[in-house]
């Protein structure tokens, strides 16, 4: 299959750990580019360990996440704790345009393969590094991970009930995030190496995406309205109604800032009386008494099944939506008529589906070319094809461990 | 010619239709990062629902503005130029397209089905430019389903597409609200497409569409509990704070009021580390039952309860200088007014919590620029522009109109 992409002339070698830079390469990858993917030697990437397995069966080449985050790549051993995998990183790098990365700062291993010496032999050489604190700020070398990252961006702190523990953002948005923030500064730092006709490092924080998408509800909503924001479980204050509500068979989404909305929503249950009450005269400052208002509707919707209030409020005009299971948005019609899951047949594996494309190109599609390569897959081309090394030279890495 | 400090987007044009959040925030992304932005607004006031105002401040566009408000100059169209326009008008659609003719990007955040409805689909868009580059973000794709032209907000998006499932306590099937962040996700995919996009117009000198479903966008982020779902049939709910295969992973209570921590260990050597620390106050940390990840997840309440009892002796920040001090992830659950005072977010002040302008509001702060370029970053340009402010400029000296027909236009309520 030809590759058609829109960013079929790039060469990207990715290096680091789990969700956030695979993640990356991805969004690359699938849009066309050549995505040389760097793991340890014998154990891979630890996407590849964690699963979900078929069957529940641990097996390096059917992780779950691994299958979905690796789709379009190859995959390289080479152990960069060694100086001799650092070396060969180096030489790699002088044959690509970009390097992306999430590898932890603070660590001295990770610290040598910084932009200055990935660069030693390439200076068009572009790198986007995905940081959970930040390159040069106080908490540098800080670990951290999607739940931690989540924590101290503040969103968190917003969501679950008053009473309770607060609730992170779960299987790690935060990484997804980063990788797609990654992917955007690694395009807009290729850009400005075009202008300046010299390579350049980009990165992004975590914590500082993740806070970027508080609007309202966090820093701004503290400066300006002196709005410390709390949980508010299964509601959002702000204005009146924002929460998940109780029907028949499961929980409805409902949420309008419209009058017109809210009214239509009041004719469909016969305009009853309490409509008038004063409490609903301003929503923007009803939530207060969201427990007493709640009692005079809720008994109407719990009388519904999902399937017969999506109906209703599509027809109605109302932007009040079902909460879907996993199995149910597989199957909706909706996304089947998108075309949107993708099925792959891989060599170890068999068949399955991914999620698919979260764009579509008019002329130059996302397209899986092929499924996640298997550990080292194309080891061969790499270091006898791209590093020119010969048979004897090959054996000593392995020797070594290095590869 | 491009200079070292322009931000990498400078000579591209981009007209912005956004309205409420994705779509405005697309637009400034570009904007920040050094790209023209034309913003077109209907001359009768507003370009759809603001939201800006009560309890959102800061989260939408503003349609109408005041630019003595602060909450103005922190939303989504800073630095951007307004051009008011009647698309509904013949001279309107004449004037749009001779502004199309000298764009490289269009993006809008409408229903599907409404550029078309104008006459200004993707076809109209490319028989007058061919390079131009449409991106549309509606909520559910611009194909014929079920779905399609669907009313809808962020967070009842997340609903239809299962992301709110599994958002919740692990005890219970009742999903939580978040923080509602559908719409920057969709812009951060769509800004990603364009730039992916250009690419490809300079290589090949074509523009195209690029049809963007939000929730099809944000849907990503649930790969694992869906690959699970193919691989094995299983449905996941809420999972509380858990996250397979890691243990410990929580929030635990510290000493101060609604003051919690927020740690993750994720391997073997990194819990002997914290087992350790944790040994001073926690004679149980060393049960066998914690020995191995297994047993760790096989008994993660009682876990969590070891581990509380070791926190709660401490402030957060104090625990986290502890466990960091180890390499532990670790950092405080912050709150909106912890973030204003958070070391770290202040140090990215050239972009995240930004700069104060002394023409608009000294003490204020401003959510700055997440893409750092080490030559060429982002900045904060200026403020929102009052619908309008910038029709002379783009008629006259852009698109090359007379005077005169500029005051007709006026006249006629086109601009």
């Amino acid at each position: 299959m030809d590759i058609n992409g829109p960013l079929k002339n790039l060469r990207v070698l990715e290096i680091g750990d789990f969700i956030s830079v695979a993640y990356a390469g991805k969004l690359l990858a699938d849009l066309g580019a050549e995505v040389i993917k760097i793991e340890k030697p014998v154990t891979g990437d630890s996407l590849r360990n964690h699963g979900p397995f078929p069957k529940d069966i641990p097996h390096i080449e059917k992780s779950g996440l691994h299958l979905f985050l690796n789709t379009n790549k190859k995959s390289v051993t080479l152990d960069l704790a060694t100086k001799g995998g650092q070396d060969l990183l180096i030489a790699a790098a002088a044959d690509v345009d970009l390097v992306i990365s999430n590898l932890a700062l603070g660590d001295t291993t990770n610290d040598s393969l910084n932009y200055e010496s990935l660069s030693k032999e390439n200076d068009m050489l572009v790198m986007s590094s995905i940081t959970i604190f930040g390159y040069d700020t106080p908490y540098r070398d800080w670990a951290g991970t999607a739940l931690t990252a989540t924590a101290a961006s503040g969103a968190s702190m917003k969501i679950g009930s008053p009473d309770k523990v607060p609730l992170w953002l779960p299987y790690c948005a935060a990484d997804f995030q980063g990788g797609i923030h990654g992917a955007i500064a690694a395009l807009l730092a290729l850009r400005k190496k075009r202008q300046l006709k010299q390579g350049l490092h980009a990165w992004i924080s975590v914590v500082e995406v993740m806070a970027s998408y508080l609007g309202g509800s966090g820093v701004p909503g503290f400066v300006f309205q002196g709005v410390l924001g709390s949980r508010d479980g299964t509601h959002r204050s702000g204005f009146y109604p924002w929460q998940v509500t109780p029907a028949s068979d499961g929980f409805v989404e409902v949420i309008t800032m419209v009058d017109e909305q809210w009214k239509r929503f009041i004719n469909l249950m016969d305009n009853p009386d309490w409509a008038n009450d004063p409490r609903l005269s301003d929503r923007w400052l009803s939530f207060e008494w969201h427990k007493e208002l709640d009692a005079f509707w809720h008994p109407w919707m719990k009388g519904k099944t999902r399937s017969e209030l999506f109906k209703l409020f599509s027809e109605n005009r109302i932007p009040f939506q079902p909460v879907n299971k996993v199995d149910e948005i597989v199957e909706s019609e909706h996304l089947a008529l998108r075309k949107f899951w993708h099925e792959i047949e891989h060599p170890v594996v068999g068949n399955y589906k991914i999620p698919g494309a979260p764009y579509l190109f008019s002329q130059t599609p996302w397209a899986v070319y092929r499924p996640a390569p298997q550990l080292g897959e194309h080891n061969d081309e790499f270091f006898e094809t791209r590093l020119g090394l010969n048979t004897s030279e090959r054996t000593d890495l392995i020797k070594q461990g290095i590869t | 010619m491009a200079t070292t400090t322009d931000g990498p987007l400078s000579g591209i044009r981009v007209i912005d239709h956004g309205h409420v959040w994705a779509g405005p925030l697309l637009g400034m992304s570009f904007k920040d990062m050094g790209a023209e932005v034309i913003k077109i607004q209907s001359p009768t006031g507003g370009s759809g629902v603001s939201m800006a105002g009560k309890g959102m401040a800061g989260t939408a566009t503003r349609d109408a503005v005041d630019v003595s408000d602060p909450m103005a100059y922190h939303a989504f169209d800073r630095g951007k130029k307004s051009l008011s326009l009647d698309l509904q008008s013949e001279d309107g659609k004449e004037i749009y397209k001779k502004l199309v003719a000298v764009s490289d990007v269009v993006v809008e955040n409408f229903s599907a089905r409404v550029m078309p409805s104008l006459g200004l689909g993707f076809d109209v868009l490319t028989r007058v430019n061919p390079k131009i580059i449409l991106a549309s973000l509606s909520a559910t794709g611009a194909t014929d389903g079920p779905w399609r032209d669907l009313v809808t907000y962020g967070p009842s998006l997340a609903a239809l597409y299962g992301i709110k499932s599994v958002l919740g306590y692990h005890d219970s099937d009742h999903p939580q609200e978040d923080q509602a962040d559908l719409d920057p996700t969709a812009a951060g995919h769509a800004f990603f497409a364009i730039l992916a996009a250009l690419e490809s117009r300079d290589a090949t000198g074509r523009g195209q569409h690029i049809d963007i479903a939000q929730g099809e966008a944000c849907i990503q982020r649930i790969a694992e509990p869906l690959m699970d779902y193919f691989l094995n049939g299983r449905v996941a709910g809420p999972q509380g704070n858990r996250y397979p295969a890691t243990a410990p992973h929580g929030h635990y209570k510290t000493s101060g009021l609604d003051e919690w921590i927020s740690i993750s260990v994720r391997n073997q050597d990194e819990w002997e580390a914290f087992r350790d620390l944790a040994l001073q106050n926690s004679k149980n940390i060393t049960n066998s039952k914690f020995k191995t990840l297994q047993s760790r997840l096989d008994n993660q309440n009682e876990l969590d309860q070891t581990i509380e009892s070791w926190t709660k002796n401490y402030t957060a920040m104090q625990l986290t200088k502890i466990l960091q001090k180890s390499k532990i992830p670790a950092y405080p659950v912050m709150g909106a007014l912890d973030l204003v005072n958070d070391e770290n977010l202040n140090s990215l002040h050239r972009t995240h919590i930004t700069v104060t302008d002394d023409n608009f509001s000294p003490d204020s702060l401003y959510r700055g620029v997440i893409w750092k370029l080490e030559k060429g970053q982002g900045e904060i340009t200026g403020p929102t522009p009052s619908t309008g402010a910038h029709n002379g400029e783009i008629l006259l000296d852009l698109l090359g109109y007379e005077e005169g027909e500029v005051l007709e236009f006026q006249r006629n309520g086109i601009i």
